[in-house]
This record gives C-alpha cells, structure tokens and sequence, in this order.
C-alpha cells in the first residue's frame, strides 16, 4: 500500500469515528435544549393554570367537564396528591386530524383546588419536535457533510501528502538506480523537510562512506591479483630457463614440470579471478547486437580439431539466429566456455547437439550424470581453473540472459535463453580468433 | 639484433636477458622509466620490450613519447595489468603487441620474431629447416619444394616450433600458444599430443628433416 494511500485511508477511518461520536454528542444536546425549552413553556402553563384555577371558583370543573385539549385534569386522593413527584417525560398523544401517534412532551403534577379544596393531578403537554424526524434529518445532513468533508481531506491530503512526498520518491528512485560499482553518488532533491534533508544527508553519508571501502577494497583486490603477475611471471621464466640449460635428467625435468605446470594453473586461476572479478563490476562496457548462431559456429570451428580428437560428433538444429545485446568480447568468452565444456565433460565419441531457437540457444552434450552443482564457484580439477562456468554465469547474469542447467535425456543441457531484442538488428560477423580469456584483443601472430 | 628490456622487476628481467642472449641477441636493460626514456631516445633498437607500470612513470608515456619524437620501435608491451583499457591504449600509442604478464618465454620470443618479421617487409618471411621451409607470410610450409598440407592449429604449431628451434618447449606452453592463454582444461594435453603426433606424421611422410623430439614427457623440441 502507498504511503499517500495508507495515510488517507487511516485519516478518513478517524475522521469517520469522531464525526459519529460528534454527530450523536450534537444530537443530545440538541433534544435537551429543545425539552428544556418546552418544559419551562410548561412549567409556566402550569402555574398560570393553578393560578386561574385558585382565583376562579368553578374554573377546574368546568374544565374537567370540557377536557380541552392540551390538559387533562383528573381529581385524585388528597394521600395520591401529596406522594405526587412531578415529572416530565416525553410520550405520544393520539391525534384524530394527523390519524397518527404524535410525539409529545408532558408536564404531570398534583394541585390542591383552593376554592373547593379537592385535590387535583394535572397533565398539560405542549408537541415537540420528533425525535426520529430529527434524527433522520440530521443524519442526512450529517452524511453530507461527512461526504464532502471526506472528500475534501482525501483530495488535500492527496495533493499535499504527495507534494510533501515528492523529494522521498525522487530519493528512492536515485537509490533504485544506485550501483556500488558506478563510483557515483546519486542527486538528491531539494527539500523544505527537514526529516527528508536529514534522511538526505544520511543516506548520502551512507552511500559515500560505502563507495570510498568499496572502490579501496576493489583497488587492493586489483592490485594484489596484479602485482601476483609479475612474480609469477619472473617464477615461470626462471623455471623453463633451468628447464633448458642445465640439460636436466629425467627426473629433474619432470619435478621442474610438474612444478611449472602448478604454477600455470596458478597463473591461469588468478587471470580468471580477474575476469570475473572485472565482469562482475561491469568493466566490460559496448553492447552491440551479437549473432550467438554466427558467434557459436566460428567458436565451435575453432574448437572442431579438439572435438575431433575425441571423436565427439557435433549436431546442429534449427534455423534460428538469436541475436543478443552484448559485449561482443564477453559472448565470445561465454560461448567459448559453454562449448569447452561440452566438449571437456563429454565422453569419447559421444555427441554435442547445437539447438538454436529465436530466444534460445541450447548447448547439449552427453555424458554421465553429476551430483556437483556445474555452476559453483570452484571445481577442484587437476588441470582446469574450476571457474570457466562461474565465468559464463556471471556474464550471462550482467546481460539478464538466463542461464539454466538440466540433465535429461542421458545429455547435459545448457540453456541461454535472450530476452527479444525490440529492434530486429543486423547480424555481425565474429572475428574468429577474438577468442579466449585474455586473448580478447591479443593479436596473435604467427 | 638489439633488444631493450624495460622491466623493474630483476628476477623476471635476468631471465629474459639469458633467453634472449642464448638467441643471438643483444639484451640492453633498463629497470626505471627515466633510464628507459633515456636509452629509447639515444640509440635504435630493433625491438622494446616494454612494462607498463615503471618505477617513476608509465611505460604509456614513453610510448607516447617516441611517437612525438618519432621514434619507431617494434614495441611490445609486457604488461601485468591485463586489461582491456591498457591493452587499447598500447595498442594506439604506436605498441606492435601487447603481452600480459605472466608469459612463456618461448611465447614471448614468437611474438619479438613475428614483430621483426612484420618490419623487414622485404619477403625475408620464410625460414629454412633443412630441406624443409615455412612462409609465415603464406602460412605455407614446404619440404624439397613440395607444399606440405597442415590444417590452421598444426601450421600454427609448426611455426611456434620452427620460431624457437633446439628450445624446449612446454606442454603448457604450446597448448597455450594454440588456445590463447585460456586453456581451461584438462583435455587439451592429450590434444597437443594428439596433434604432435599428426604432425610428426605428416613430417615424415614428407620427407622432412624436421624432428619434433619428446622430452622427457614434459614437452616438446625441434631438431634437424
């Protein structure tokens, strides 16, 4: 639910119960001046009546005998008349012209008649506003107000919670788009708030302090995989030098091998943690359109001597040619991969089927099931780095290709699968020796 | 032929200077970017070997400097950052190639070969083993005059071998020189040795006085 939302539905909700509790509060009151009222009218229609009835002999029969309309009087006992409380109470009178009960409010008393000195209850009553018409009207009433008022706060609240809200939407969105890796710190909106100023300034003091470890840590990650480089390089040299010169025996050559083939492995370990490491922090930028069915065919012509060797047949279907936007350098490298692992984790003469859809190419090979999860950071091997799948996940991820792993069918299965690309683009031919690692842009001579 | 070593890191610079003097070369060093500036702007050479990270400056700004000065060179950069950045800024600075540390030296002396090949111009691309011969230019190899047929990677490694004559040549070395230095798999060592081995054959059948010798099972080397 939306912050706007969530405040204007809680808002009317109280809203709502206050204007009921105000709206019976009112009513009450209301009645209760208007029977105050009608009771002091009473009151003094009484004290006149006695008043008249003391000084006009005869006045209380004769009335009793005409029973006008608005009084009714009737004699009690003198013992009825002193126990008398007098009371007022709101009630309902037959009227013959309305056909209806009408709402009354009633006055009864007890009075002593001086000039026969009978003893008298007394019921005068004066019509009152009804209270059901009342309280209907002031429902109405009431609800339209309500109506209105709700509207009213529902659009303010709408139009000022939103305006007030802008420079918090605006904030959210930068961060949305924020990236450790980008070394940027995001614009934030001018505000007159001072909680979004102050949430501002934190987050700003937030995002620097986390790009200044950041870009530290990513710079000494760097560095160290670097300067490994050259002491590796300075290890290998003067290793194949001693190879060489000193006509080594057997055994000594094959110890100094084996040594210089650890060290390659080494080598080649630290040169993929710089790729991935350098894929991961997008360091890769010129996204253009790339034929994949163009791209994987000079790969696997690259590659075909290899699969010869194990006498693996190589199967090509569909007719599609998926193009996907991306760098052309990486998509050589995750194809490549993909490829050599079909060929590398296939069994002599066994197949590789190439299936290309127009969102999908599909690199199959068989070979026996494995428990091992193909993607995992490190395989132990003793010769491969482990990470050329880590490496073709991590490019597939930063493009938003999918990259799924199945077993089914006795085949491993490795779907690439491209979100369409809007525009239809023109296909690229590859350069097919770009290829491999870090022979990205290695010109290799001969 | 006259090399410049440029490189701050001794162990690595010594056993270039003894690879490259054991080939007839004449190693020149220099280990900080002032001495190397200097050496570049003072005398010829026939190839720079350059780092690109030197104690007091960038080996870019020498290159970039020989280009202003216009010095050509037969740079290649051997470099331990291997990154594209750098690669491209060599490359348009006026670098031949650019090598990323850590390298095979025999991989290193194909690339100073193929840079001074690509300079003389002069049809000299074709180096005789024998009765044997092979046309870089051409990538075309011939014994007694007869064109040998080698598909692209056994040309690739004849030439790699013919380069680096009576060296000995690591398995890993090769199977890099043939794969690039991603070679990411088990696999590739029984390919090398399949493909030495279709080579030998075809050698033979040829005629050729080429022999490619197993050495001790830890590589490979090419006699007369």
């Amino acid at each position: 639910m939306r912050l706007t939302n969530h405040l204007i539905s809680r808002i009317t909700l109280w809203f709502a119960v206050v204007m009921l509790f105000w709206s019976a509060l009112y009513f009450l009151f209301q009645m209760k001046e208007i029977h105050d009222g009608n009771d002091e009218g009473l009151t003094n229609l009484k004290q006149e009546f006695i008043a008249k009835a003391n000084a006009l002999p005869g006045f209380v029969e004769k009335l009793t005998a005409d029973t006008p309309l608005n009084f009714i009087v009737e004699e009690i006992s003198r013992e009825d008349a002193e126990a008398f409380v007098e009371t007022f109470q709101t009630t309902t009178v037959y009227f013959a012209t309305e056909l209806e009960k009408e709402e009354v409010r009633m006055l009864s008393t007890a009075f002593r008649c001086e000039p026969n000195g009978k003893y008298y209850r007394l019921r005068c009553f004066t019509s009152t506003v009804e209270s059901d018409d009342l309280i209907k009207n002031m429902l109405y009433l009431l609800a339209a107000l309500w109506a209105v008022l709700s509207l009213t706060v529902i659009i303010v609240c709408k139009v000022v919670i939103s305006k007030a809200n802008k420079p918090f939407y605006q904030t959210l969105a930068e961060l949305r788009k924020f990236r450790l890796d980008n070394n940027t710190m995001i614009a934030f909106p001018e505000t007159q708030i001072k909680e979004y100023r102050q949430l501002n300034e934190a987050v700003a003091e937030l995002l620097s302090g986390n790009i200044a470890i950041f870009s530290d840590q990513k710079q000494f990650i760097e560095n160290t995989s670097h300067e490994l480089q050259t002491p590796l390089a300075a290890v290998i040299a003067r290793m194949e030098s001693m190879l060489e010169k000193h006509q080594a025996s057997r055994e000594d050559a094959q110890e100094i091998a084996g040594a210089l083939s650890v060290l390659n492995r080494m080598k080649r370990l630290n040169a993929s943690l710089l790729l991935l490491s350098k894929i991961k922090n997008r360091q890769f930028a010129d996204s253009s359109p790339v034929d994949l069915r163009a791209l994987l065919t000079s790969v696997m012509c690259e590659l075909d001597e290899l699969a010869a060797c194990k006498q693996i047949a190589v199967e090509t279907q569909g007719e599609a040619s998926p193009t996907a936007l991306m760098n052309e350098d990486l998509a050589c490298i995750l194809l490549t991969n993909l490829a050599k692992n079909a060929i590398a984790h296939n069994e002599p003469g066994g197949t590789i089927v190439l299936r290309y859809e127009p969102e999908a190419v599909i690199i199959a090979n068989s070979g026996r099931e494995s428990a091992v999860d193909p993607f995992g950071r490190y395989r132990s091997d003793s010769k491969s780095s482990g990470l050329g799948l880590s490496i073709a996940k991590a490019i597939a991820d930063i493009y938003g290709i999918g990259l799924e792993y199945g077993y089914e069918g006795q085949m491993h299965r490795f779907t690439l699968r491209i979100a369409k690309p809007e525009a239809v683009l023109p296909r690229l031919c590859f350069f097919p020796n770009l290829y491999g690692i870090a022979s990205y842009v290695c010109i290799i001579t001969n | 032929m006259k090399i410049l070593v440029v490189e701050d890191e001794y162990a690595l610079l010594k056993a270039v200077e003894e690879f490259l003097s054991a080939e007839k070369y004449v190693v020149e060093k220099a280990t900080d970017y002032h001495s190397a500036t200097e050496k570049v702007m003072l005398y010829n050479y026939d190839c720079i070997l350059l780092d690109i990270s030197l104690p007091g400056g960038s080996g870019l700004q020498i290159l970039n400097e020989m280009k202003k000065e216009g010095k050509a060179g037969n740079v290649i950069i051997i470099s331990a950052r291997d990154s594209l950045d750098d690669k491209v800024a060599g490359l348009d600075s006026g670098a031949d190639d650019y090598l990323a540390k850590p390298f095979h030296l025999t991989e290193l002396h194909a690339r100073i070969k193929a840079v001074l090949r690509r300079k003389l111009h002069d049809g000299k691309q074709v180096m005789r083993l024998g009765n044997s011969s092979v046309d870089f230019a051409q990538r075309l190899v011939c014994v007694d005059d007869r064109p040998l047929k080698l598909n692209r990677k056994e040309f690739n490694m004849l030439a790699f071998f013919a380069t680096n004559r009576n060296r000995l040549i690591a398995k890993d070395a090769l199977a890099e020189h043939i794969w690039g230095d991603n070679i990411d798999m088990a696999d590739d060592f029984d390919f090398v040795y399949s493909q030495v081995k279709n080579l030998r054959k075809k050698l033979k059948e040829a005629g050729s006085d080429i022999v490619i010798e197993n050495v001790y099972g830890v590589g490979y080397k090419l006699v007369l």
